[in-house]
Protein backbone atom coordinates (compact mmCIF):
# COMPACT_ATOMS: atom_id res chain seq x y z
CA UNK A 1 0.00 0.00 0.00
CA UNK A 2 2.82 2.37 0.35
CA UNK A 3 4.08 1.61 -2.91
CA UNK A 4 0.38 3.05 -4.18
CA UNK A 5 0.96 6.04 -2.16
CA UNK A 6 4.11 6.74 -3.85
CA UNK A 7 2.04 6.41 -6.91
CA UNK A 8 0.04 8.81 -5.77
CA UNK A 9 1.89 11.16 -4.71
CA UNK A 10 4.04 10.94 -7.78
CA UNK A 11 1.18 11.95 -9.93
CA UNK A 12 0.25 14.64 -7.17
CA UNK A 13 3.93 16.02 -7.62
CA UNK A 14 3.56 15.52 -12.18
CA UNK A 15 0.00 18.19 -11.67
CA UNK A 16 1.75 20.75 -10.07
CA UNK A 17 4.69 20.58 -12.04
CA UNK A 18 3.48 20.23 -15.31
CA UNK A 19 -0.78 20.48 -14.99
CA UNK A 20 -1.12 23.24 -13.04
CA UNK A 21 -4.81 23.89 -14.12
CA UNK A 22 -5.83 20.85 -12.29
CA UNK A 23 -4.72 22.15 -8.90
CA UNK A 24 -8.34 21.05 -7.26
CA UNK A 25 -7.45 17.81 -8.28
CA UNK A 26 -3.98 17.39 -6.93
CA UNK A 27 -5.02 18.51 -3.52
CA UNK A 28 -7.68 16.37 -3.88
CA UNK A 29 -5.15 13.43 -4.19
CA UNK A 30 -2.86 15.23 -1.47
CA UNK A 31 -6.00 14.65 1.43
CA UNK A 32 -6.47 11.10 -0.02
CA UNK A 33 -2.43 10.56 0.21
CA UNK A 34 -2.38 11.46 3.70
CA UNK A 35 -5.61 10.17 4.75
CA UNK A 36 -3.66 6.76 2.92
CA UNK A 37 -0.78 7.40 5.05
CA UNK A 38 -2.58 8.09 8.51
CA UNK A 39 -4.59 5.02 7.78
CA UNK A 40 -1.19 2.52 7.23
CA UNK A 41 -0.02 4.49 10.57
CA UNK A 42 -3.02 3.46 12.34
CA UNK A 43 -2.95 -0.32 10.71
CA UNK A 44 0.88 -0.32 12.00
CA UNK A 45 -0.49 0.56 15.95
CA UNK A 46 -3.33 -1.74 16.09
CA UNK A 47 -2.42 -2.76 19.30
CA UNK A 48 -2.19 0.66 20.78
CA UNK A 49 -3.65 3.90 19.41
CA UNK A 50 -1.67 5.76 22.23
CA UNK A 51 2.10 5.75 22.91
CA UNK A 52 2.52 2.50 25.93
CA UNK A 53 4.25 4.70 28.04
CA UNK A 54 2.43 6.34 31.38
CA UNK A 55 0.47 9.02 30.38
CA UNK B 1 7.47 40.89 -7.20
CA UNK B 2 9.53 42.74 -4.06
CA UNK B 3 12.54 41.18 -3.23
CA UNK B 4 11.34 40.27 0.51
CA UNK B 5 8.78 38.10 -1.21
CA UNK B 6 11.27 36.43 -3.59
CA UNK B 7 13.68 35.97 -0.70
CA UNK B 8 10.69 34.09 1.09
CA UNK B 9 9.39 32.12 -1.84
CA UNK B 10 13.58 30.88 -2.58
CA UNK B 11 13.83 30.15 1.10
CA UNK B 12 10.65 27.72 0.98
CA UNK B 13 11.94 26.25 -2.39
CA UNK B 14 14.95 25.31 -0.59
CA UNK B 15 13.76 24.21 2.73
CA UNK B 16 11.35 21.86 0.48
CA UNK B 17 15.21 21.05 -1.48
CA UNK B 18 16.48 20.43 2.03
CA UNK B 19 13.47 18.42 3.23
CA UNK B 20 13.50 15.99 0.06
CA UNK B 21 17.37 15.74 -0.08
CA UNK B 22 18.27 15.22 3.47
CA UNK B 23 15.30 12.83 5.56
CA UNK B 24 13.84 11.53 2.45
CA UNK B 25 16.92 11.12 -0.05
CA UNK B 26 18.97 10.02 3.08
CA UNK B 27 16.90 7.32 3.75
CA UNK B 28 17.08 5.78 0.23
CA UNK B 29 20.79 6.07 0.85
CA UNK B 30 20.65 4.35 4.34
CA UNK B 31 18.89 1.39 2.32
CA UNK B 32 20.86 0.83 -0.89
CA UNK B 33 24.26 1.05 1.12
CA UNK B 34 23.13 -0.51 4.46
CA UNK B 35 20.26 -2.65 3.69
CA UNK B 36 18.24 -0.07 5.95
CA UNK B 37 14.12 -1.07 5.26
CA UNK B 38 11.70 0.59 6.83
CA UNK B 39 8.83 -0.84 9.49
CA UNK B 40 5.14 0.25 8.50
CA UNK B 41 5.38 2.88 11.06
CA UNK B 42 8.41 4.35 9.55
CA UNK B 43 6.90 4.20 6.48
CA UNK B 44 4.11 6.72 7.24
CA UNK B 45 6.58 8.99 9.26
CA UNK B 46 9.03 9.52 5.44
CA UNK B 47 5.74 9.62 3.39
CA UNK B 48 4.32 12.03 5.63
CA UNK B 49 7.41 14.15 5.08
CA UNK B 50 7.36 13.39 1.73
CA UNK B 51 3.72 14.88 1.68
CA UNK B 52 5.01 18.29 3.40
CA UNK B 53 7.65 18.83 0.75
CA UNK B 54 5.07 18.49 -1.41
CA UNK B 55 2.89 21.08 0.27
CA UNK B 56 5.42 23.31 0.13
CA UNK B 57 5.36 22.76 -3.75
CA UNK B 58 1.71 23.58 -4.14
CA UNK B 59 3.01 26.53 -2.43
CA UNK B 60 5.56 27.63 -4.42
CA UNK B 61 3.28 26.69 -7.45
CA UNK B 62 0.06 28.21 -5.99
CA UNK B 63 0.65 30.38 -3.50
CA UNK B 64 0.46 30.35 0.78
CA UNK B 65 -3.51 29.35 0.46
CA UNK B 66 -5.09 28.62 3.95
CA UNK B 67 -5.64 25.50 3.18
CA UNK B 68 -2.34 24.68 2.15
CA UNK B 69 -0.80 25.68 4.69
CA UNK B 70 -3.60 23.98 6.87
CA UNK B 71 -2.66 20.89 5.26
CA UNK B 72 1.35 21.64 6.44
CA UNK B 73 0.59 22.14 9.90
CA UNK B 74 -1.68 19.09 10.34
CA UNK B 75 1.21 16.83 8.47
CA UNK B 76 3.21 18.52 10.79
CA UNK B 77 1.17 17.58 14.28
CA UNK B 78 0.31 14.05 13.04
CA UNK B 79 3.65 13.37 12.15
CA UNK B 80 4.94 14.39 15.42
CA UNK B 81 2.37 12.31 16.94
CA UNK B 82 3.70 9.50 14.76
CA UNK B 83 7.53 9.67 15.80
CA UNK B 84 6.27 10.49 19.01
CA UNK B 85 4.10 7.25 19.00
CA UNK B 86 6.60 5.18 17.56
CA UNK B 87 9.77 6.40 19.15
CA UNK B 88 7.95 5.34 22.53
CA UNK B 89 8.19 1.78 22.06
CA UNK B 90 11.88 2.43 22.66
CA UNK B 91 12.98 5.47 24.74
CA UNK B 92 12.50 3.19 27.92
CA UNK B 93 15.01 0.52 27.08
CA UNK B 94 18.24 0.24 28.46
CA UNK B 95 21.38 2.21 26.68
CA UNK B 96 22.05 1.76 23.14
CA UNK B 97 19.08 -0.45 22.61
CA UNK B 98 16.88 0.49 19.90
CA UNK B 99 15.25 -0.54 16.89
CA UNK B 100 17.43 -0.04 13.16
CA UNK B 101 19.14 2.45 11.84
CA UNK B 102 20.18 5.26 14.28
CA UNK B 103 22.09 8.15 12.70
CA UNK B 104 24.62 10.04 15.37
CA UNK B 105 23.66 7.77 18.12
CA UNK B 106 19.72 8.82 17.25
CA UNK B 107 17.42 6.50 15.97
CA UNK B 108 15.56 7.31 12.46
CA UNK B 109 12.09 7.68 14.85
CA UNK B 110 13.68 10.14 17.35
CA UNK B 111 14.57 12.36 13.73
CA UNK B 112 11.56 11.61 12.58
CA UNK B 113 10.25 13.40 15.80
CA UNK B 114 13.18 16.09 15.37
CA UNK B 115 12.15 17.20 11.71
CA UNK B 116 8.53 17.22 12.20
CA UNK B 117 8.79 19.46 15.20
CA UNK B 118 11.16 21.47 13.13
CA UNK B 119 8.57 21.63 10.24
CA UNK B 120 6.07 23.33 12.38
CA UNK B 121 8.57 25.49 14.01
CA UNK B 122 9.61 26.64 10.07
CA UNK B 123 6.06 27.38 9.19
CA UNK B 124 4.93 29.20 12.07
CA UNK B 125 7.90 31.77 11.07
CA UNK B 126 7.16 31.64 7.63
CA UNK B 127 3.46 32.59 8.70
CA UNK B 128 5.12 35.88 10.46
CA UNK B 129 6.41 37.03 7.45
CA UNK B 130 3.69 36.74 5.82
CA UNK B 131 2.43 39.26 7.96
CA UNK B 132 -0.61 41.09 6.41
CA UNK B 133 -0.17 40.18 3.07
CA UNK B 134 -0.58 36.76 3.48
CA UNK B 135 -3.94 36.79 1.33
CA UNK B 136 -1.83 37.91 -1.85
CA UNK B 137 -1.24 35.23 -4.44
CA UNK B 138 1.79 34.40 -5.45
CA UNK B 139 3.21 34.20 -8.69
CA UNK B 140 2.45 31.16 -10.30
CA UNK B 141 5.94 29.99 -11.67
CA UNK B 142 8.25 28.66 -9.05
CA UNK B 143 11.57 29.89 -9.57
CA UNK B 144 14.50 28.96 -10.35
CA UNK B 145 14.44 27.17 -6.96
CA UNK B 146 11.14 25.95 -7.20
CA UNK B 147 11.87 24.85 -10.70
CA UNK B 148 14.70 22.92 -9.35
CA UNK B 149 12.60 21.65 -6.39
CA UNK B 150 9.85 20.05 -8.57
CA UNK B 151 11.91 17.55 -10.64
CA UNK B 152 13.90 16.58 -8.08
CA UNK B 153 11.09 15.66 -5.71
CA UNK B 154 9.87 13.75 -8.39
CA UNK B 155 12.80 11.66 -9.03
CA UNK B 156 13.46 10.87 -5.19
CA UNK B 157 10.14 10.08 -4.79
CA UNK B 158 10.22 7.88 -7.69
CA UNK B 159 13.33 5.99 -6.24
CA UNK B 160 10.89 5.91 -2.81
CA UNK B 161 8.55 3.94 -4.98
CA UNK B 162 11.28 1.66 -5.92
CA UNK B 163 12.07 1.25 -2.63
CA UNK B 164 8.43 0.43 -1.39
CA UNK B 165 7.58 -1.76 -4.05
CA UNK B 166 10.66 -3.70 -3.11
CA UNK B 167 10.34 -3.69 0.51
CA UNK B 168 6.10 -3.71 0.78
CA UNK B 169 5.06 -4.57 -2.44
CA UNK B 170 2.41 -3.74 -4.70
CA UNK B 171 -1.21 -3.76 -2.70
CA UNK B 172 -2.83 -5.58 -0.91
CA UNK B 173 0.76 -5.86 0.50
CA UNK B 174 1.90 -2.87 2.87
CA UNK B 175 4.62 -2.62 5.60
CA UNK B 176 5.87 -4.81 8.08
CA UNK B 177 6.35 -4.82 12.22
CA UNK B 178 9.93 -6.30 11.38
CA UNK B 179 10.77 -5.85 7.83
CA UNK B 180 13.91 -7.63 6.86
CA UNK B 181 17.23 -6.64 4.65
CA UNK B 182 17.06 -4.59 1.81
CA UNK B 183 17.74 -6.35 -1.40
CA UNK B 184 17.67 -5.75 -4.94
CA UNK B 185 17.38 -9.80 -5.44
CA UNK B 186 13.72 -10.16 -6.28
CA UNK B 187 14.45 -13.91 -3.98
CA UNK B 188 14.75 -12.00 -0.85
CA UNK B 189 11.70 -9.39 -1.41
CA UNK B 190 9.09 -10.30 1.30
CA UNK B 191 5.61 -8.85 0.69
CA UNK B 192 2.92 -9.29 3.37
CA UNK B 193 -0.28 -7.95 5.20
CA UNK B 194 0.54 -9.38 8.54
CA UNK B 195 0.19 -6.07 10.34
CA UNK B 196 -3.73 -6.33 9.44
CA UNK B 197 -4.09 -8.83 11.76
CA UNK B 198 -4.99 -8.27 15.78
CA UNK B 199 -7.39 -6.46 17.51
CA UNK B 200 -8.04 -2.41 17.49
CA UNK B 201 -7.27 -0.99 20.91
CA UNK B 202 -6.74 2.66 22.57
CA UNK B 203 -4.01 1.61 25.12
CA UNK B 204 -3.00 -2.18 23.90
CA UNK B 205 -1.17 -4.05 27.14
CA UNK B 206 -1.47 -0.99 29.05
CA UNK B 207 -5.12 -1.30 29.45
CA UNK B 208 -5.35 -2.43 32.77
CA UNK B 209 -7.94 -2.09 35.37
CA UNK B 210 -7.91 -1.13 38.81
CA UNK B 211 -7.44 -3.97 41.30
CA UNK B 212 -10.30 -5.00 42.94
CA UNK B 213 -11.19 -7.94 45.17
CA UNK B 214 -14.89 -6.65 46.07
CA UNK B 215 -16.51 -9.42 43.43
CA UNK B 216 -14.23 -12.48 43.52
CA UNK B 217 -15.36 -15.80 43.98
CA UNK B 218 -14.64 -16.80 47.57
CA UNK B 219 -15.59 -20.28 47.57
CA UNK B 220 -12.12 -22.44 47.47
CA UNK B 221 -14.03 -25.35 45.84
CA UNK B 222 -14.09 -23.49 42.67
CA UNK B 223 -10.47 -22.33 43.27
CA UNK B 224 -7.74 -23.99 41.04
CA UNK B 225 -6.06 -26.27 42.98
CA UNK B 226 -7.94 -29.70 43.56
CA UNK B 227 -8.45 -31.20 46.43
CA UNK B 228 -7.23 -28.72 49.23
CA UNK B 229 -7.59 -29.53 52.70
CA UNK B 230 -9.40 -26.93 55.33
CA UNK B 231 -7.20 -24.48 57.43
CA UNK B 232 -9.62 -23.52 60.57
CA UNK B 233 -10.30 -20.50 61.77
CA UNK B 234 -8.60 -20.88 65.90
CA UNK B 235 -10.41 -17.74 66.97
CA UNK B 236 -11.28 -14.27 66.19
CA UNK B 237 -10.35 -10.95 66.90
CA UNK B 238 -11.13 -7.42 66.34
CA UNK B 239 -9.44 -3.83 65.40
CA UNK B 240 -10.99 -1.59 67.80
CA UNK B 241 -9.49 1.32 66.88
CA UNK B 242 -10.95 3.61 64.41
CA UNK B 243 -9.96 3.86 61.21
CA UNK B 244 -10.39 6.73 58.57
CA UNK B 245 -11.35 3.75 56.00
CA UNK B 246 -11.90 0.39 55.21
CA UNK B 247 -8.04 -1.62 55.86
CA UNK B 248 -6.06 -2.39 53.38
CA UNK B 249 -3.15 -3.28 54.66
CA UNK B 250 -1.62 -5.47 57.86
CA UNK B 251 1.18 -6.26 59.89
CA UNK B 252 2.69 -7.49 63.05
CA UNK B 253 6.06 -6.16 64.82
CA UNK B 254 7.21 -8.98 66.93
CA UNK B 255 9.52 -7.27 68.59
CA UNK B 256 7.29 -4.59 70.42
CA UNK B 257 4.23 -6.20 70.04
CA UNK B 258 2.67 -3.00 67.72
CA UNK B 259 0.68 -3.73 64.78
CA UNK B 260 0.28 -1.94 61.79
CA UNK B 261 -2.95 -0.66 59.09
CA UNK B 262 -3.37 0.56 56.55
CA UNK B 263 -6.59 1.80 55.29
CA UNK B 264 -8.14 3.04 52.10
CA UNK B 265 -7.95 6.98 52.87
CA UNK B 266 -4.47 6.82 53.06
CA UNK B 267 -4.09 6.35 56.76
CA UNK B 268 -1.27 4.73 58.49
CA UNK B 269 -1.79 3.68 61.80
CA UNK B 270 0.21 2.12 64.57
CA UNK B 271 -2.05 0.45 66.95
CA UNK B 272 -1.06 -1.27 70.42
CA UNK B 273 -0.89 -4.89 71.20
CA UNK B 274 -4.99 -4.38 71.96
CA UNK B 275 -5.41 -3.40 68.55
CA UNK B 276 -7.90 -0.84 70.46
CA UNK B 277 -5.16 2.06 70.95
CA UNK B 278 -3.32 4.60 69.03
CA UNK B 279 0.24 5.27 69.00
CA UNK B 280 0.67 7.03 65.68
CA UNK B 281 -1.49 8.04 63.14
CA UNK B 282 -0.57 10.16 59.90
CA UNK B 283 -2.71 10.46 56.76
CA UNK B 284 -0.18 10.50 53.24
CA UNK B 285 -0.53 13.19 50.74
CA UNK B 286 -0.86 10.93 48.06
CA UNK B 287 -0.08 13.34 45.21
CA UNK B 288 2.53 16.34 44.30
CA UNK B 289 5.53 13.57 44.71
CA UNK B 290 5.54 9.98 43.84
CA UNK B 291 2.04 9.73 43.40
CA UNK B 292 0.30 6.92 45.44
CA UNK B 293 -2.86 4.85 44.11
CA UNK B 294 -4.50 3.18 47.53
CA UNK B 295 -2.58 1.85 49.99
CA UNK B 296 -2.48 -1.82 49.38
CA UNK B 297 0.01 -3.58 52.16
CA UNK B 298 2.10 -2.67 54.86
CA UNK B 299 5.14 -4.22 57.01
CA UNK B 300 7.21 -3.46 59.79
CA UNK B 301 10.93 -3.34 58.71
CA UNK B 302 12.30 -3.29 62.20
CA UNK B 303 11.62 0.63 63.27
CA UNK B 304 10.65 1.07 60.15
CA UNK B 305 7.24 1.19 58.68
CA UNK B 306 7.22 0.09 54.63
CA UNK B 307 3.50 1.29 53.08
CA UNK B 308 3.08 0.26 49.56
CA UNK B 309 0.28 1.32 47.24
CA UNK B 310 -1.62 -0.48 44.33
CA UNK B 311 0.83 0.99 41.86
CA UNK B 312 3.85 -0.06 43.47
CA UNK B 313 4.59 3.26 44.81
CA UNK B 314 6.29 2.66 48.28
CA UNK B 315 6.74 5.19 51.44
CA UNK B 316 8.88 4.34 54.19
CA UNK B 317 8.18 5.84 57.78
CA UNK B 318 9.56 6.39 61.05
CA UNK B 319 8.31 7.11 64.44
CA UNK B 320 9.90 10.06 65.71
CA UNK B 321 9.21 12.20 68.74
CA UNK B 322 11.32 15.14 67.44
CA UNK B 323 9.75 15.24 64.18
CA UNK B 324 9.32 18.48 62.65
CA UNK B 325 5.80 19.46 61.76
CA UNK B 326 6.78 21.94 59.39
CA UNK B 327 9.15 19.87 57.58
CA UNK B 328 6.00 17.12 57.44
CA UNK B 329 3.24 19.13 56.39
CA UNK B 330 4.12 18.80 52.52
CA UNK B 331 4.08 15.05 53.09
CA UNK B 332 1.19 14.19 55.19
CA UNK B 333 -2.61 15.32 55.15
CA UNK B 334 -2.49 14.73 58.91
CA UNK B 335 -0.17 13.58 61.71
CA UNK B 336 0.16 12.85 65.05
CA UNK B 337 3.45 15.08 65.07
CA UNK B 338 5.58 12.36 66.02
CA UNK B 339 5.87 10.51 62.73
CA UNK B 340 8.90 11.39 60.04
CA UNK B 341 8.54 9.86 56.16
CA UNK B 342 12.26 8.70 55.39
CA UNK B 343 11.75 8.02 51.67
CA UNK B 344 8.74 7.82 48.98
CA UNK B 345 9.53 5.78 45.67
CA UNK B 346 8.74 3.26 43.36
CA UNK B 347 9.52 -0.34 42.92
CA UNK B 348 10.38 -1.24 39.26
CA UNK B 349 10.06 -4.53 38.52
CA UNK B 350 10.35 -6.73 34.88
CA UNK B 351 7.96 -9.55 35.13
CA UNK B 352 5.42 -7.65 37.34
CA UNK B 353 5.85 -4.96 34.95
CA UNK B 354 2.08 -3.24 34.15
CA UNK B 355 0.64 -5.66 36.94
CA UNK B 356 -1.15 -3.97 40.25
CA UNK B 357 -0.11 -5.28 43.87
CA UNK B 358 -2.52 -5.28 47.36
CA UNK B 359 0.00 -6.92 49.57
CA UNK B 360 3.41 -6.22 50.77
CA UNK B 361 5.68 -8.41 53.06
CA UNK B 362 9.27 -8.47 54.54
CA UNK B 363 11.81 -11.57 54.66
CA UNK B 364 14.06 -10.76 57.85
CA UNK B 365 16.52 -13.59 56.84
CA UNK B 366 17.50 -11.86 52.84
CA UNK B 367 16.44 -8.30 54.17
CA UNK B 368 13.77 -8.33 51.08
CA UNK B 369 10.93 -6.62 50.79
CA UNK B 370 8.49 -8.47 49.12
CA UNK B 371 4.99 -8.50 46.57
CA UNK B 372 3.13 -10.40 45.03
CA UNK B 373 1.43 -9.03 41.75
CA UNK B 374 -2.25 -8.86 41.24
CA UNK B 375 -3.06 -10.77 37.69
CA UNK B 376 -5.13 -8.91 35.15
CA UNK B 377 -6.71 -9.99 31.71
CA UNK B 378 -4.14 -8.86 30.21
CA UNK B 379 -1.44 -10.13 32.19
CA UNK B 380 -2.75 -13.50 33.46
CA UNK B 381 0.30 -14.26 35.82
CA UNK B 382 0.91 -14.78 39.49
CA UNK B 383 4.58 -12.92 40.00
CA UNK B 384 6.23 -12.36 43.31
CA UNK B 385 8.80 -9.88 43.15
CA UNK B 386 11.82 -9.73 46.12
CA UNK B 387 13.71 -6.24 46.49
CA UNK B 388 16.53 -5.35 48.75
CA UNK B 389 16.11 -3.21 51.55
CA UNK B 390 19.64 -1.91 51.04
CA UNK B 391 18.60 -0.19 47.64
CA UNK B 392 15.07 -0.83 46.80
CA UNK B 393 16.06 -1.84 43.81
CA UNK B 394 14.56 -5.85 42.20
CA UNK B 395 16.45 -8.39 43.27
CA UNK B 396 14.38 -11.41 41.78
CA UNK B 397 11.30 -12.12 40.53
CA UNK B 398 9.01 -15.67 39.58
CA UNK B 399 6.65 -16.94 38.44
CA UNK B 400 5.77 -20.12 41.39
CA UNK B 401 4.42 -23.20 39.92
CA UNK B 402 2.29 -26.00 41.80
CA UNK B 403 4.56 -28.15 43.69
CA UNK B 404 4.48 -32.17 44.39
CA UNK B 405 1.23 -32.68 45.41
CA UNK B 406 -0.51 -29.68 44.31
CA UNK B 407 -2.72 -30.17 41.54
CA UNK B 408 -4.81 -28.08 38.86
CA UNK B 409 -8.34 -28.71 38.29
CA UNK B 410 -7.78 -28.69 34.85
CA UNK B 411 -5.23 -27.83 31.46
CA UNK B 412 -7.44 -24.39 31.47
CA UNK B 413 -6.95 -23.12 35.19
CA UNK B 414 -3.93 -21.38 36.35
CA UNK B 415 -2.30 -19.70 39.83
CA UNK B 416 -2.75 -16.41 38.22
CA UNK B 417 -6.46 -16.69 39.19
CA UNK B 418 -5.78 -16.03 42.46
CA UNK B 419 -6.30 -12.67 43.89
CA UNK B 420 -3.34 -12.23 46.75
CA UNK B 421 -4.25 -9.18 49.04
CA UNK B 422 -2.21 -10.14 52.01
CA UNK B 423 1.17 -11.77 52.40
CA UNK B 424 4.11 -12.69 55.27
CA UNK B 425 7.05 -14.54 55.22
CA UNK B 426 8.57 -16.57 57.78
CA UNK B 427 11.49 -19.13 57.55
CA UNK B 428 12.07 -18.65 53.59
CA UNK B 429 8.14 -19.06 53.14
CA UNK B 430 6.27 -16.93 51.47
CA UNK B 431 2.56 -16.77 53.28
CA UNK B 432 -0.37 -15.57 50.36
CA UNK B 433 -3.52 -15.49 51.03
CA UNK B 434 -5.90 -15.17 48.14
CA UNK B 435 -9.10 -13.64 48.52
CA UNK B 436 -10.21 -15.03 45.53
CA UNK B 437 -11.04 -18.54 46.47
CA UNK B 438 -10.29 -17.67 50.14
CA UNK B 439 -6.68 -19.58 49.66
CA UNK B 440 -3.56 -19.27 51.47
CA UNK B 441 -0.49 -20.29 49.41
CA UNK B 442 2.59 -21.56 50.65
CA UNK B 443 5.21 -20.53 48.39
CA UNK B 444 9.30 -21.68 48.66
CA UNK B 445 10.88 -18.67 48.06
CA UNK B 446 13.88 -21.14 47.12
CA UNK B 447 12.50 -23.45 45.13
CA UNK B 448 10.26 -21.01 43.68
CA UNK B 449 7.48 -23.38 44.23
CA UNK B 450 3.63 -23.72 46.05
CA UNK B 451 4.60 -26.09 48.21
CA UNK B 452 1.52 -25.98 50.05
CA UNK B 453 -2.21 -24.36 49.45
CA UNK B 454 -5.18 -24.44 52.41
CA UNK B 455 -8.76 -23.60 51.77
CA UNK B 456 -9.86 -21.15 54.43
CA UNK B 457 -13.62 -21.03 53.96
CA UNK B 458 -14.32 -19.12 57.25
CA UNK B 459 -12.95 -15.56 55.57
CA UNK B 460 -14.96 -13.16 54.27
CA UNK B 461 -12.96 -10.05 52.64
CA UNK B 462 -9.42 -10.71 53.74
CA UNK B 463 -7.54 -7.40 52.95
CA UNK B 464 -3.84 -8.42 54.72
CA UNK B 465 -2.12 -11.52 56.24
CA UNK B 466 0.03 -11.08 59.45
CA UNK B 467 2.31 -13.52 61.15
CA UNK B 468 1.99 -13.61 65.34
CA UNK B 469 4.43 -16.43 66.74
CA UNK B 470 2.87 -19.84 65.22
CA UNK B 471 -0.48 -17.93 64.31
CA UNK B 472 -1.65 -16.12 61.21
CA UNK B 473 -3.59 -13.50 61.27
CA UNK B 474 -5.97 -12.49 58.64
CA UNK B 475 -7.34 -8.86 59.03
CA UNK B 476 -10.83 -8.59 56.72
CA UNK B 477 -12.29 -5.25 55.15
CA UNK B 478 -14.88 -5.48 57.98
CA UNK B 479 -12.06 -4.94 60.69
CA UNK B 480 -12.48 -8.95 62.06
CA UNK B 481 -9.21 -10.67 62.39
CA UNK B 482 -8.91 -14.78 62.12
CA UNK B 483 -6.29 -16.06 63.33
CA UNK B 484 -4.98 -19.73 62.34
CA UNK B 485 -2.36 -22.00 63.42
CA UNK B 486 0.10 -21.53 60.60
CA UNK B 487 0.48 -24.65 58.64
CA UNK B 488 4.16 -25.99 57.86
CA UNK B 489 3.62 -28.98 55.85
CA UNK B 490 5.05 -29.20 52.70
CA UNK B 491 2.01 -30.68 50.98
CA UNK B 492 -2.11 -30.64 51.99
CA UNK B 493 -3.74 -32.08 49.54
CA UNK B 494 -5.93 -35.39 50.82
Amino acid sequence: MEFLNFLIILWIAWLVWRRPERESLAFGLLVLSSILMALLFLVGTHTSFIPGVNL
Amino acid sequence: MPATRRGLRDLLAGLVILLTVVPIGGALFLAVVHGDSPCILCWAQRTSMVLIALTGLFVLRFGPKPRYLGMAVLLGAWGTFMAFRHWALHMARDVGQGFAASIFGAHTYAWAWLIHWVVLLAIGVLLMFLGRNGEETWPREPGRAGRFAMPLFLVVVAANAVQAFVTTGPPPFLGQGDPVRFSFDPARWVWSTEELSGALSLRGSWTIPDPDASGVDPDPARGPLANLRTLPVSGWERLEATLAGTPTGFSFDPVRGRYLVVDEAYAVHVLDGALGRSLHRVVIDPSYSVDLTPLAGAAFLGDTLAVLSTNKSYVLLRADADADPDREWRRFLETDGAVTELRRGRFATVRARQMYVMSLAFDPSTDELVTVAVPSPRHPRLVVSRFARGDLQLSSEFEPRPGPGLELRGAERSLAEYLVTGAAVVDGRLYALSAAYSTLLVIDLEAKVVSAAWAIPELEGPVGLATRGDELLVLQADGRIAALDRPVGATTTD
